[in-house]
């Protein structure tokens, strides 16, 4: 640098300082209110967006994520549902996201617990979904949770899925899972009965699946019956 | 008036006639299709690899040692463009939820029966390991030697020649399989 | 006389088969190599890196290049959000995203977006290319590791569901698909 002097230093050093300090006053004009979430703004109509605001705000403070309350409540803006009944989707989410954190743990990453939001509204209760935590200690949880709720979309009943899913899950690893899936739903969409075809794919599995532990005789834990959530 | 040579056209190629490489293009791209279609089991993702098998081949021109061996070369190309597309899927796989079977009708127009038998075909060679489904796709469907297919895959004859096999009794017992159903 | 045949040797002649392939093949890989340096009469680049600069530094020099600065990190915030919001906010990180194909024919659609929770239900976010013979329409995004919501909109309007994916959970009466990555 030519013409390099002490005072050019000095007007440097001055000309930094009024940098940091514009970008500083810019990006404060830029964000948001402590709280608010940009997102919401012209998407969803000021009562509603309020209730929603006041859900995020309890969720941080619970520790639970905001991203799939967010999504929620921006999926039925984008499908043009009443106000009232995104708060209460929102507000149902809110309470499936806080089932499964105290069935999977508080360490339960947010992708696991929207699964286990699925799995809980296909009809696995809060129990099953303990025990999918307990049988698969080390593993992520949301492929066998997704699992289990798109057998049950598949036409599965809840309660064969969830047996399924837990007799596998001590040995299964998530590539298993999805095989698995796969192949009940393709015999589903050849006509088998979903019953069926989830408990022939089941025994195919072999040694991946583990001797049923509720005495029923059904499958896996959950051969129970369940009421519904 | 006979097409020109695969040799004729290269030399144009590297004359700088770019046109002459849209023939080549045109020449190949049927049966490369054909085994990338094949070969990945999804319309989309074999187009894709096919363009890239022909771009990088024309990056890589330089290499092409024997003119008149163009086709081989190109198809070793896609053989190893085709492995990488299949590994991402696999890494992907059970997780992509795509519409393939509905592409493939969209694609090509068949009766209900023709499409019966095609998404059974092709589920059941989605079946097969990657390298068992390749090397059975360039013994049986593309008619190579096992001398071609060394060369272009990298495998050993012996190797080679114990997939197509292990792919053949795999085969039988999957379409059995779906009669069954 | 009936001959009991190879169902080995029907499927290779199935597989025999030629394809249909997209049209444009040609056209496409003619203009990916239009610009390639290996063809193209050689340009020499300005190795700007390698020029002698001289930089006068003048207070309002200084100042003028920080406010241009800071504006850019501000208006940037804005102007290159990305249609797919990061994988990060959803879960996991960037690099065990998986590149996620969604495909719906519709051949009667003029144009088909995809909203989900990986693009804030943003309805004009993500639109989908007619890729495949007449009406395939398809698009490729990459998600991280986790189970995402989403649906098909056409022609602005007509919310459709994934006719090759489950289809559940729906709180506001419109079809909804369901995807899973596995990897979390």
């Amino acid at each position: 640098m030519r013409q390099a002097s002490g005072r050019v230093g000095f007007l440097a050093t001055v000309g930094v300082a009024v940098f940091l300090l514009i970008a500083a006053l810019l990006l404060m004009a830029a964000t948001p209110a402590a709280g608010q979430e940009p997102r919401l703004a012209g998407r969803l109509p000021d009562p509603a967006r309020g209730q929603v605001e006041a859900l995020l705000s309890a969720a941080r403070v619970a520790g639970l994520p905001t991203e799939p309350l967010i999504d929620r409540a921006l999926e039925g803006a984008a499908k043009g549902a009443a106000p009232t009944l995104i708060v209460s989707a929102v507000t149902r989410l809110r309470d499936e996201l806080t089932t499964v954190r105290t069935a999977f743990g508080v360490t339960a990453a947010p992708a696991e617990l929207i699964a286990g939001a699925s799995a809980l509204r296909a009809g696995a209760s809060a129990d099953d979904l303990a025990r999918l935590r307990e049988l698969r200690s080390a593993e992520p949880l949301t492929v066998a949770a997704s699992v289990l709720a798109d057998l049950v979309a598949a036409g599965v009943p809840a309660d064969t899925a969830v047996g399924a899913v837990l007799a596998i899950a001590p040995n299964a690893a998530d590539g298993d899972y999805v095989a698995f899936r796969r192949n009940v739903q393709r015999d589903i969409a050849l006509g088998a009965s979903p019953a069926a075809a989830l408990g022939v794919r089941l025994r195919g599995l072999g040694e991946l699946a583990s001797t049923p532990t509720a005495g029923d005789g059904t499958l896996g834990a959950s051969g129970r019956k369940r009421q519904k959530p | 008036m006979t097409a020109e040579s695969d040799g004729r056209l290269l030399e144009r190629v590297r004359a700088g006639d770019r046109e002459a490489y849209a023939l080549l293009v045109d020449r190949y791209q049927d049966r490369l299709g054909r085994y990338a279609v094949r070969m990945l089991g999804n319309q989309a993702d074999a187009e894709e690899a096919l363009q890239d098998t022909f771009v990088r081949a024309f990056r890589s021109l330089a290499n092409c040692t024997r003119p008149e061996g163009f086709g081989a070369w190109v198809f070793g190309i896609l053989v190893n463009r085709c492995r990488t597309y299949a590994a991402r899927r696999i890494r992907a796989d059970g997780i992509i939820v795509t519409n393939d079977d509905a592409v493939g009708r969209a694609a090509v127009p068949h009766s209900e029966e023709r499409d019966a038998i095609r998404d059974a075909i092709g589920w059941a060679l989605g079946q097969l390991p990657a390298e068992q489904r390749e090397a059975f796709l360039l013994k049986h469907v593309e008619d190579l030697s096992y001398d071609s297919m060394e060369a272009m895959t990298g495998v050993r004859a012996a190797s080679l020649r114990m997939r197509v096999f292990r792919a053949r009794e795999e085969l039988r017992k999957l379409l059995a399989e779906t009669v069954r159903d | 006389m009936t001959e009991s045949r190879d169902p080995l040797d029907s499927l290779i002649e199935t597989l025999k088969e030629p394809v249909r392939l997209r049209p444009d093949l040609t056209r496409r890989v003619m203009a990916a190599i239009a610009d390639d340096p290996a063809m193209a009469t050689e340009h020499k680049p300005v190795r700007w890196w390698r020029r002698e600069w001289t930089i006068r530094v003048t207070p309002v020099r200084l100042l003028a290049t920080a406010a241009g600065l800071a504006g850019l990190v501000v208006t940037g915030q804005f102007l290159f959000r990305p249609a797919v919001k990061p994988a990060s906010s959803v879960a996991g990180s960037e690099a065990s995203n998986r590149l996620t194909q969604f495909v719906l024919v519709a051949p009667e659609a003029a144009a088909v977006t995809l909203v989900g929770d990986f693009n804030d239900w943003n309805v004009g976010a993500t639109p989908l290319v007619r890729s495949v013979g007449d009406g395939v329409w398809s698009v490729t995004v990459p998600l991280a590791p986790g189970r995402y919501r989403y649906a098909f909109v056409v022609n602005g309007t007509v919310w459709r569901g994934d006719p090759e994916a489950p289809g559940l959970e729906d709180d506001f009466g419109q079809p909804n698909s369901v995807v899973t990555i596995g990897g979390a």
